[in-house]
């Protein structure tokens, strides 16, 4: 009985899935290659599979509002510019990287932006770090450090050993901060290896799981 | 017999398939508002067209929805999405309040009246997260003069029959559904062509 009505239903389903994946992929590839792109390209964003009650949505966050224009010059517009709107933007010119990295076109001009935007995702990042630390308690500002980290992290790597001597250092001086602000956020419980997510560059990783016990958790207090 | 359970099983699946795409993924919600002659092709609405204007440069009108902090946590694209909907929405009711007599305008605006407050009650479900502060800015963001003038003109639509509970089908607004049933059995008062 089971055996006929999946039978039946077997070619209806067959056409309902294909034509799902045909007319879906359509409209979704988009999206899912600018998610896959920025998975392993360009620093992976927040993790898909971060706790959402730890992870929030990174560009309403206050502490996007206070360090994305410092960041971004956005120029006159910004006093009419929403925060979260210059956030999208530094989003999009990620994106727009991940993509000439996907086709290949890897010259001069797309080295340079790629080290601009590790700098200006460092720059966020640090900017982020050095407001107070129970700040991070926050789900959405949470997700803007950890965001910001990644991306930082992931550029860096991608333009390492292509940079002139002093903006390597530049960049190695960042990297070492933020490496050690990871550690101090690992002890306070304010940043815990899964708000990460798996696909987190490996320096990210080998901070966040290191043998060290976190010592407090300071967004219990 | 068994050729045919099958063949409708697999036209079955078909239509059911292109018909959720057609709703969830193009978002024609439209399509499956009730028919009628009271409702006509909302693709042939000519207000739509006709209200482009009011669309152009919402940033212009003092008079749409505001933040009133910059305490919040609104994404922007809602920010702008909420502007553009009450913009287009105002245009349909309040500056051309005949519009909806149209069969096929009504079609069109009872479905865009559907998704102005489903993104109200969208940003509203994201606002609960944060708080009552957090509510009350998306409150008052849908409380602009716009927005006034709109559920004025809603209920005065309703009032007089302009807009009837079987115009929206199985899809009534929860906002709407005190006006529509206080209002039950109106016959409407458009002027007859």
């Amino acid at each position: 009985m089971a055996g006929e009505f999946f039978s039946l239903v077997r070619m209806p389903l067959i056409a309902f899935v294909g034509g799902f994946l045909v007319v879906g992929g359509w409209i979704w590839a988009p999206q899912i290659s600018s998610l896959v792109q920025s998975q392993f390209s360009g620093g992976p964003s927040v993790s898909m599979f971060a706790d959402t009650n730890r992870i929030g949505r990174p560009e309403v966050a206050p502490v996007v509002r206070s360090c994305i224009f410092k960041v971004m010059d956005i120029g006159v517009d910004a006093t009419k510019m929403e925060p979260s709107a210059a956030y999208f933007i530094l989003k999009a010119g990620s994106m727009q990287a991940n993509v000439s990295t996907m086709l290949g076109k890897s010259d001069g001009w797309s080295e340079i932006q790629k080290g601009n935007l590790a700098a200006s995702w460092g720059q966020l990042a640090s900017c982020i770090y050095a407001l107070e630390d129970r700040q991070l308690c926050d789900p959405d500002n949470r997700a803007a450090a950890v965001e910001a980290t990644m991306k930082f992290f992931g550029y860096a790597k991608q333009i390492e050993g292509s940079m002139p001597g002093s903006d390597a250092r530049a960049m190695e001086n960042l990297r070492d901060r933020l490496l050690i602000v990871l550690k101090n956020h690992r002890r306070y419980g304010t940043l815990i290896a899964s708000d990460f997510g798996s696909f987190a560059p490996a320096e990210i990783l080998q901070v966040m799981r290191s043998e060290q016990k976190e010592t407090r958790d300071i967004c219990k207090r | 017999m068994d050729f045919l359970k099958r063949a409708a099983f697999v036209l079955g699946g078909i239509f059911l398939g292109i018909n959720l795409i057609n709703y969830f993924v193009m978002g024609h919600t439209g399509d499956y508002l009730p028919g009628g002659e009271r409702m006509g092709e909302w693709r042939a609405a000519k207000i739509r067209e006709a209200c482009y204007p009011a669309l152009e440069a919402p940033e212009r009108d003092g008079l749409l929805p505001k933040l009133s902090t910059d305490t919040h946590r609104v994404d922007w694209r809602d920010l702008d999405r909420t502007r553009d909907m009450t913009a287009a929405l105002n245009c349909y009711l309040v500056t051309h309040p005949n519009a909806v007599c149209e069969r096929n305008n009504r079609a069109y605006i009872v479905d865009y009246i559907n998704h102005y407050f489903a993104k109200f009650d969208e940003m509203m479900n994201t606002a609960k997260r944060y708080g009552e502060a957090e509510m009350s800015t998306v409150r008052k963001l849908w409380d602009s003069p716009r927005n006034r003038a709109i559920n004025a003109a809603l209920l005065q639509d309703t009032s007089s029959g302009r807009l009837i509970k079987a115009d929206f089908g199985w899809s009534v607004p929860t906002a709407m559904k005190p006006m529509l049933d206080r209002y039950k059995g109106t016959s409407d008062n458009c002027p007859k062509a």
